[in-house]
C-alpha cells in the first residue's frame, strides 16, 4: 500500500527585483495532505490549475521530496530508500514528452528497460508482450518521431509499464487525444487496475473520464484536501442545487409572480428572460428538484411548454464549487 | 556487476543512437580538427622556428607538426566525450531526464555511459590520426606497439571521467551553458594543446594542472613522439590516475548533492 502522510511541500522562489537584487519567497504548493493507494483501485485526483496535483505524483514518485509529512509505500519510506520505491512505481504523463523520439519503440522500451535493471530475454519478453498489448507491434521499429500522438501516448504506457510497477502515477494520460483514443486507453487503465492489481493515481481535466474509471476521488484546491468520497457520493453530497431550464410561449404578470413566489418559498433562484424567438426562458435553481411542482404551476396557468430540461450537478460543478468556496 | 556493464552499455546505445543518425558526422568529425590544425600551423610559420627559437626550448621544431596534431587530436577527443554534456538540456526539454532519474539506475553509471556513447567517434578519430601521422607527418616514435592502444586509452579515460564531471554539473541548473565557454576555451589554451606548458609563466603553468587534458596530452606525447616506456611515463600515469580519482570522487558527491537539489526545487523539468 501507498501512504500519504501529512505531506506538504514548499518551494522557495526567488523573485528578482531589478538586476542585482531578488527576495526569495515560499510558495505552499501541497499542504497536510494524506490519502492512500490500494492495489486493484483507481484513485482520482481533481483540482483546478495549480492545485498540487503534479507536485504531489512526484513526491509519490521520488521525483519531488516533501518538505514534511511522509510517504511509504510497501512499508519503505520514499524518501530514505528511494531506491526500492523506484523500482515499485513509474508515471504516464500526457502529451508527447517523455520519448526518444529518433529512437524505435522497441529501443525506447530496451533503453527504459535497462534502467530498471532488466536485460535478455526478460526484457524481450516484456517490450513483446508491451508492444502487443498497446497494439504497436507493427510499429516497433519505426522511428517515434513518425508516430501520430495516440501512438506516442500508447508507448508512454508501455514505458510506463515497463518495470510491472505496483504504483501506477497518470498525469492526464488523454491530454489531447482524439475520443476514440481515449476510450480505448481508459480501457486499459480500467483492466490495469481489475485484472492486473495495480494501484492507479489518475489526475485529469476531463471529469466524464474521472467519474468513469475511479473508485475514490480526492479533491484538492491550493493543496489541500477539501472533499474525499466515490464520485457518485461527491456529487451528491456536495451538489449545490438542481437547475431546470423551462421555455415557455408567453408569460403574463400572475404566473410571473407565482413563480417568484415558488422560488422564494423553496429558497431558489429565479432568472427569466427573453430569448430571441420572442419566447420565455425560465431558469429555475433550488437545493431541491422543483420539477414537479413548476409543471403544477404552469399546468394551472395553462401555459405550454415548448421545451424543459433538467442540470444535475456533475463532479466538475463539485470541484468548481468547492475551489470557490475556498477561494472566496 | 552485470546490471552496471548492462546499463551502461544501454546508454551508451541510446546516446549514440540519439546524437548519431548521419554518417556524415563522422566525415565531418575530421574536418574542423584539421582546419584548427591548418591554422595553428601557419600561425606558427611567420615566426623564427629554428634551434635557437624560443620555443626550441621545449618542442623539437623538426616535431612541430606532429605536436600539433597529438594535442588537437587530444583536444578534439575530449570535446567529442564530453559533448554528451551540453546535449543534458535535451533530456530537460524532452522530459526524459525525469524519466531517468525516476528510475533507479545508477547516477554514476548514467554520466560515464553518455560520454562513453562518443567512442565510436572517438576510435575513429584516433585512427584517423594515426594514419595521417604516418602518411604525411612522420615523426611517430613509439617504443613499442603497446604505447599505441595505450595513449588511446589515456584519452579516452581522461575524457569520459573529464564528461562525466561536466554532464553533473549541467544537472544543477538548465543555465549551466555558460560553463562551455568558462572551461573549454582555457582547456584548449591552458592544456597544451599548442603550446607545451613547460613555457607558460607560473600562473598559467597552476591552470593548466587543473585540467586532465593537460596530464594525457604530456602522457601521450611521450607515448607516440619520445618512445618513453612504460617505466618513464609511470609518474604521469600515477599523477593522471590521482587527478581522475580526484574528479570522480567529486562527480559522485556533486550527482548527490544535485539529484538532492533537483528534489528539493523541482528544477528538473525547466528548461
Amino acid at each position: 500500500m501507498l501512504i500519504v502522510e501529512n505531506v506538504r511541500k514548499v518551494y522557495r522562489v526567488k523573485e528578482k527585483n531589478g538586476w542585482f537584487s531578488g527576495k526569495w519567497t515560499e510558495v505552499e504548493a501541497v499542504a497536510d495532505l494524506s490519502f492512500r493507494m490500494e492495489p486493484g483501485k483507481i484513485i482520482g485526483l481533481l483540482g483546478i490549475n495549480g492545485a498540487g496535483k503534479t507536485t504531489t505524483i512526484k513526491m509519490c514518485s521520488t521525483l519531488l521530496t516533501p518538505t514534511s509529512g511522509t510517504i511509504t509505500v510497501d512499508g519503505y519510506d520514499a524518501v530514505r530508500h528511494d531506491r526500492l520505491v523506484k523500482s515499485r512505481v513509474n508515471m504516464i504523463a500526457g502529451g508527447e514528452r517523455m520519448l526518444y523520439w529518433r529512437l524505435t519503440a522497441r529501443e525506447n522500451l530496451q533503453y527504459f528497460g535497462s534502467l530498471y535493471g532488466l536485460a535478455g530475454s526478460e526484457l524481450r519478453e516484456r517490450i513483446q508482450s508491451l508492444l502487443t498489448q498497446v497494439d504497436l507491434l507493427d510499429a516497433a521499429d519505426t522511428p517515434v518521431e513518425r508516430y501520430s500522438k495516440g501512438m506516442k501516448q500508447r508507448l508512454q504506457i508501455a514505458r510506463g509499464l515497463i518495470n510491472d510497477p505496483r504504483y501506477l502515477f497518470l498525469d492526464e494520460p488523454t491530454l489531447g487525444l482524439d475520443a476514440p483514443i481515449a476510450r480505448q486507453l481508459r480501457k486499459h487503465v480500467k483492466e490495469l487496475a481489475s485484472e492486473r492489481g495495480k494501484a492507479i493515481l489518475l489526475t485529469s481535466h476531463y471529469i466524464q473520464e474521472v467519474e468513469e474509471l475511479c473508485d475514490e476521488v480526492y479533491i484538492i484546491n491550493k493543496g489541500r484536501l477539501v472533499a474525499h468520497d466515490t464520485p457518485a457520493h461527491l456529487t451528491q453530497s456536495l451538489s449545490q442545487q438542481t437547475t431546470l431550464h423551462v421555455e415557455i410561449p408567453a408569460l403574463g404578470d400572475t404566473l410571473d409572480h407565482d413563480l417568484r413566489q415558488l422560488a422564494l418559498r423553496h429558497g431558489g433562484s429565479l432568472d427569466i428572460s427573453l430569448t430571441p424567438e420572442q419566447s420565455w426562458e425560465i431558469t429555475l435553481s433550488a437545493k431541491m428538484d422543483l420539477t414537479a411542482p413548476l409543471l403544477s404551476l404552469l399546468a394551472a396557468h395553462q401555459s405550454a411548454v415548448l421545451r424543459l430540461h433538467t442540470k444535475q450537478p456533475t463532479l466538475e460543478d463539485v470541484i468548481l464549487h468547492m475551489a470557490d468556496r475556498r477561494g472566496a | 556487476m552485470k546490471i552496471l556493464l548492462a546499463q551502461l552499455w544501454a546508454e551508451i546505445k541510446k546516446e549514440h543512437r540519439h546524437s548519431f543518425h548521419s554518417k556524415m558526422i563522422y566525415f565531418s568529425l575530421l574536418i574542423w580538427p584539421a582546419i584548427m590544425f591548418v591554422t595553428a600551423y601557419y600561425s606558427f610559420a611567420p615566426f623564427r622556428m629554428g634551434a635557437d627559437s624560443p620555443l626550441a626550448r621545449f618542442i623539437d621544431p623538426d616535431q612541430l607538426a606532429l605536436f600539433l596534431l597529438t594535442g588537437y587530436l587530444g583536444y578534439i577527443f575530449y570535446w567529442c566525450l564530453v559533448q554528451s554534456a551540453w546535449q543534458m538540456s535535451f533530456e530537460r526539454q524532452a522530459g526524459t531526464m525525469e524519466m531517468i532519474f525516476i528510475s533507479p539506475v545508477n547516477r554514476l553509471t548514467f554520466l560515464y555511459g553518455r560520454s562513453l556513447s562518443s567512442l565510436v567517434q572517438g576510435v575513429w578519430l584516433f585512427f584517423c590520426f594515426v594514419l595521417l601521422a604516418l602518411l604525411l607527418v612522420g615523426g611517430i616514435h613509439a617504443s613499442g606497439w603497446w604505447a599505441i592502444p595505450l595513449a588511446f586509452l589515456v584519452l579516452l579515460i581522461s575524457a569520459v571521467v573529464w564528461g562525466g564531471f561536466l554532464s553533473v554539473l549541467f544537472l544543477f541548473s538548465r543555465d549551466s551553458s555558460f560553463l562551455y565557454t568558462v572551461l573549454d576555451e582555457p582547456m584548449l589554451i591552458f592544456s597544451g594543446v599548442r603550446l607545451p606548458p613547460l613555457a607558460f609563466p607560473f600562473w598559467a603553468k597552476l591552470i593548466s594542472l587543473c585540467f586532465p587534458l593537460t596530464y594525457a596530452l604530456r602522457l601521450v606525447r611521450s607515448l607516440m613522439m619520445e618512445g618513453a616506456g612504460i617505466a618513464a611515463v609511470g609518474t604521469d600515469l600515477g599523477l593522471l590516475g590521482i587527478v581522475l580519482l580526484l574528479l570522480v570522487a567529486a562527480t559522485l558527491f556533486l550527482v548527490k548533492r544535485a539529484e538532492r537539489h533537483m528534489k528539493e526545487t523541482g528544477n528538473m523539468v525547466l528548461y
